[in-house]
């Protein structure tokens, strides 16, 4: 773009119409940019927490007095923690300074790095199975719970916002406004329990994702099985998750519908629904985009919870299991999976809303 | 000048703002059930072992059939896996509850505090980076993070409180970088600055008073998301074994067999608690936020009031019997508009207003900002916001009256019959949708028969010539147009359904001068070409002498004087009027003194008892601080509401 001598007022008018000066390539790689960077510091980030703070078995197991020398050298060898943590550095807790004229490939850091990169992410205390293999696995069971429930809550609490907006300051408002903070303030868990008690009375399934041995069923009636599993987990987080989409959709569509734009489409002669479906839903929508990209993160802490009421076999049951087992290797990796996925989910959101508006420009 | 004092604004006075800001909070329902719920449970807390009927670690009843116990009389919650009572271990429970929560929420405060701060205030490249790692921390999933961070250190409540803590500033970083920022150049931190003023003198004198507020009700919202977490660690398996929570309650009886038993009992209280505390800490939080930053709760689609009709007709109308002949389009009679809100008296925006519109005609609409004019043109086709009642009136649009129209029936006149140019064009048009796809909604909304092929491309295109807006801009969207363009494009959307009556609400005023000429040509022009009738509302005299046939002079929301165009500039008999020709430059007369007028139009909610322009005038005199004038007739076509005129011809 050339130097304009005379900006025009919407180049200085808001955060969303100064992207426009860029381009949408430009600003796509410099989102993937983004992402790959924020995936780096995870990475290391996952690395150092378990280096720096006491309570790693592998290290613990070590210091156990009962062990001979050799096999307390075997353990460090075994582990890798026989070389530094990185260059400059012996250990971090405690911390003790080392050459800084190692090769870096040798150092526990990037052994680590090298090892992710090739997928392994180290072997389970507690089944002594890869950790990769292990979460493998369940990572789908958790994108289809979050991707279930995502797509219920979204769709319900986008209906109850519109209606809540469109009807604002009535008793449909005000009650849509109240259920929800209520539905807000629950936690998690505990909406699972409470529900799990529920259903129990209506004999629907309470733990796992498929009941034992449904395996040898035929291909449909499985599916029917699982979504039988799935209806108890899926409706709390739905309820949860829900009410903070309502409360967003209203407040953002009642911005929307403030505007001028809404007043020439109404002296236009516009009927109401037209006005909602043609004029409003969109632009209310696209805030709506953003704050699903960056509640991701906050998702997958209500799978956690979900997953561990219900026994749902995905990460966050694993995290459950791991911490109940101290079992650190999968809590490690599971940590990493889930905050890789949640980025790259991230990623995704944003991409999605620089299409859907058009104030982002192509060239 | 006026904000010369506000320099020294946001010192002191801390009582008497705290007392002002209880006066409003206490009328905010949802505020005041908040902080009610959580004032109970402080009391709870504070005075646990005084309200507990069982000592907190209280055992030694425990025996085989103690445990799981339904509510009775001696336990009125029941008991729980070890026999203990529910509701002495619930009290105890809100102590820990709400140190953790408030402890964690301190140390997410200060830090999220200190950085919003820091890079709200110095921006560059500081705030770059604070904000960047601030995203960074916003899309790492918080709780599967702290579970590891407390798993690996021991879980005890001093390393739940400094993790929750460590984890949680995240949001209040942003919210008070913004608010940081907005304050930052506000006029009275700029002059501060200039006169010498220090950086710690600004944030603590300046800034600080104004983040603060915001800083509460963020640590409202913090303490009930720690609150939230400490729970669900402790359920998770990670709470302080030596400090019975709600969650570790819950973890007990989930993990032991309440859930077979059917002991609901032992499932349900501490469940309870904690949703008694989030729920009163975000509807304290809701509350708060009401208070500190009130937003209007109605929208363009919030229904209209109905109209009334109070025969009354106690100032004379203009009713212009002198223009029933020819062919009269728009009959404006008596209209009158009020702003109404609960507990106010009623604003009188527009009084007893009235005219005719002949096709073909062009009057200006004349007179300061806030004298009623975009009011009294909404009003005519019903557009008012929520707040807006028509009290009295009729508005004949060919012999029809539309303020007995119902909505149906009135949108079918809409843009078909009387279309609207607004203002500020930018904003008037819809920003995710095409300017061509906007300009065919209104065909295919009005004219239902028309057919949805190239033709209405081609009339789109022809629409868009029409204006000077070459066809291949159709297909982009209104932040790709220049200011001029776009309104350009809302002269052409409102000529879509070939209306008979066009309203140009301003539709100059924020373009420069030689698009605004353009925009007066072509308006005339068209007037000229399709026979249009055309209200033109403008602050601006020049373009009314120049194209207007005559003109209505609004003052405090009544017609002030009401001609033809010749009559208003060359023997103006409102004292208004005349100040207003004065104040416009007037070409044969170069060397003439332009005045201005001192002071500014009434406000609507406190109107002076007799003339509204009685304050301002250069010939007021007492009775016009008794007597409202009504409008007299001073000839064939020409009014004017001034004491001074009557009697005369």
């Amino acid at each position: 773009m050339g130097v304009e001598l005379f900006p025009r007022p919407h180049n200085l008018k808001s955060f969303t119409t100064s992207r426009s000066a860029l381009n949408r390539t430009r600003i796509l790689l410099r989102k993937i940019a983004w992402a790959l960077f924020t995936i780096l510091f995870v990475i290391v980030l996952n690395f150092f927490i378990f280096r720096v703070l006491p309570g790693d078995p592998a290290r613990a197991g070590i210091r156990d007095p009962r062990l001979k020398a050799e096999a307390i050298e075997m353990l460090r060898v075994r582990f890798g923690l026989d070389k530094p943590v990185i260059n400059c550095f012996e250990s971090l807790n405690p911390v003790k300074l080392g050459s800084c004229n190692v090769n870096p490939l040798d150092t526990q850091f990037f052994i680590y790095v090298r090892n992710l990169l090739q997928g392994e992410l180290g072997i389970s205390y507690h089944t002594n199975r890869p950790v990769a293999e292990v979460l493998g696995e369940r990572l789908w069971n958790t994108i289809l719970l979050i991707g279930a429930g995502q797509i219920l809550s979204i769709f319900i609490g986008v209906v109850f916002g519109v209606f809540a907006a469109w009807k604002a300051r009535t008793s449909i408002d005000r009650a849509a406004v109240i259920s929800s903070l209520v539905a807000w303030s629950l936690p998690t868990f505990w909406l699972g329990i409470i529900l799990l008690f529920w259903g129990s009375k209506f004999g629907l399934p309470l733990a796992g994702k498929a009941t034992p041995g449904a395996s040898t069923y035929p291909l449909l009636q499985q599916w029917g099985d699982i979504a039988r599993h799935m209806f108890l987990p899926t409706l709390t987080y739905t309820i949860i998750f829900m009410a903070e989409y309502t409360l967003i959709m209203r407040s953002s569509l009642m911005d929307v519908l403030s505007e001028d734009y809404i007043l020439t489409a109404k002296a236009k002669g516009l009927s109401t629904f037209q006005i909602l479906k043609d004029h409003a839903l969109k632009n209310a929508m696209l805030p709506l985009v953003t704050v699903i990209a960056i509640n991701l993160g906050f998702t997958v802490g209500g799978a956690v919870q979900i997953e561990s009421v219900f026994s749902w076999p995905g990460l966050g049951l694993a995290i459950f299991e791991a911490v109940a087992r101290r079992d650190f290797p999968i809590l490690q990796g599971a940590f990493l999976l889930l905050a890789i996925s949640v980025i790259f989910a991230n990623l995704l959101a944003d991409l999605t809303y620089t299409y859907l508006d058009p104030r982002v420009q192509t060239e | 000048m006026q904000s010369s004092t506000k320099i020294t604004e946001p010192k002191n006075q801390w009582t008497a703002r705290l007392l002002e800001f209880w006066r409003v909070f206490n009328k905010n329902r949802m505020g005041v059930i908040g902080l009610g719920m959580i004032g109970t449970l402080v009391i709870i807390a504070i005075f646990a072992p005084l309200i507990a009927p069982y000592d907190s670690s209280s055992t030694e009843s425990a025996q085989i059939g103690d445990i799981y116990n339904p509510p009775s009389a001696a336990h009125l919650l029941g008991t729980d896996d070890a026999g203990q009572d529910i509701l002495s271990n619930f009290i105890f429970g809100t102590r820990v509850s709400l140190i953790v929560g408030t402890f964690a929420a301190f140390i997410s405060i200060i830090i999220g505090g200190t950085l919003g701060l820091i890079a709200g205030f110095n921006g560059g490249r500081t705030d770059n980076l604070i904000m960047r790692f601030t995203d960074i921390m916003l899309v790492i999933p918080d709780l599967p993070l702290i579970v590891v961070l407390v798993a690996l250190t021991k879980p005890s409540l001093l390393n739940i409180i400094i993790v929750v803590g460590l984890l949680g500033w995240t949001t209040t970083a942003r919210v008070v970088r913004s608010q940081t920022l907005a304050v930052k150049s506000r006029k009275f931190v700029l002059r501060a600055r200039g006169i010498g003023a220090g950086n710690r003198h600004i944030i603590s004198h300046h800034i600080l008073p104004l983040v603060m507020p915001i800083l509460v009700v963020q640590a409202v919202l913090v303490v009930s998301n720690a609150v939230l977490t400490e729970s669900t660690l402790a359920f998770l398996g990670l709470g302080d074994p030596s400090a019975l929570s709600w969650g570790q309650m819950l973890n007990y009886a989930f993990g032991r067999g309440a859930m077979s038993i059917g002991a609901w009992w032992a499932l349900a209280v501490p469940g309870i608690g904690i949703v008694w505390v989030v729920l009163g800490l975000t509807l304290l939080g809701q509350g708060l936020e009401q208070v500190l930053n009130p937003r209007l709760e109605t929208h363009h689609l919030t229904p209209g009031r109905p109209v009334v009709q109070n025969e009354r007709d106690e100032f004379g109308s203009g009713k212009s019997a002198d223009e029933k002949s020819g062919n009269i389009l728009l009959d404006v009679q008596n209209l009158s508009v009020n702003y109404v809100a609960d507990g106010r008296p009623p604003a009188r925006a527009v009084e007893n207003v009235s005219f005719t519109l002949k096709e073909g005609e062009l009057m200006g609409l004349v007179g300061e900002s806030g004298c009623g004019k975009t009011t009294l043109m909404l009003s005519l086709l019903r557009l008012l916001p929520s707040a807006g009642q028509i009290v009295n009136g009729k508005v004949f649009f060919k012999e029809k009256d539309l303020t007995a129209l119902n909505e149906e029936e009135l949108n079918i006149v809409r843009w078909s019959g009387i279309s609207i140019i607004f203002q500020g064009a930018m904003n008037a048009l819809n920003p995710v949708r095409t300017v061509g796809d906007q300009i065919s909604e209104a065909i295919i909304r009005h004219l239902p028969d028309f057919p949805r092929d190239k033709r209405l491309d081609e009339r789109v295109i022809e629409l868009l010539d029409l204006v000077g807006i070459a066809s291949d801009q159709k297909e982009n969207f209104p932040h790709q147009y220049s200011g001029g363009m776009r309104q350009r494009a809302m002269i052409a959307m409102a000529l879509a359904c070939n209306p008979q009556v066009v309203i140009a609400d301003e539709p100059t005023t924020a373009l420069d001068v030689m698009i605004q000429a353009q925009i007066l040509e072509l308006l005339d022009d068209l007037r000229k070409k399709l026979g249009l009738a055309i209200i033109f509302v403008t602050h601006d005299l020049g373009v009314v002498a120049e194209i207007c046939d005559k003109v209505l002079v609004m003052y405090g929301g009544v017609t002030a004087e009401y001609a033809d165009v010749d009559t208003v500039y060359n023997e103006p008999r409102h004292p208004y009027t005349q100040e207003l020709i004065k104040a416009f430059p007037d070409l044969t007369k170069p060397k003439k003194k332009l005045t201005s007028i001192p002071g500014y139009p009434p406000r609507l909610d406190a109107l002076p008892a007799g003339c509204r322009f009685a304050p301002r005038c250069p010939a007021v005199f007492d009775r016009c601080h008794i007597e409202q004038p009504p409008l007299h007739k001073l000839g064939d076509m020409h009014f004017a509401s001034c004491h001074l005129v009557e009697g005369s011809k």
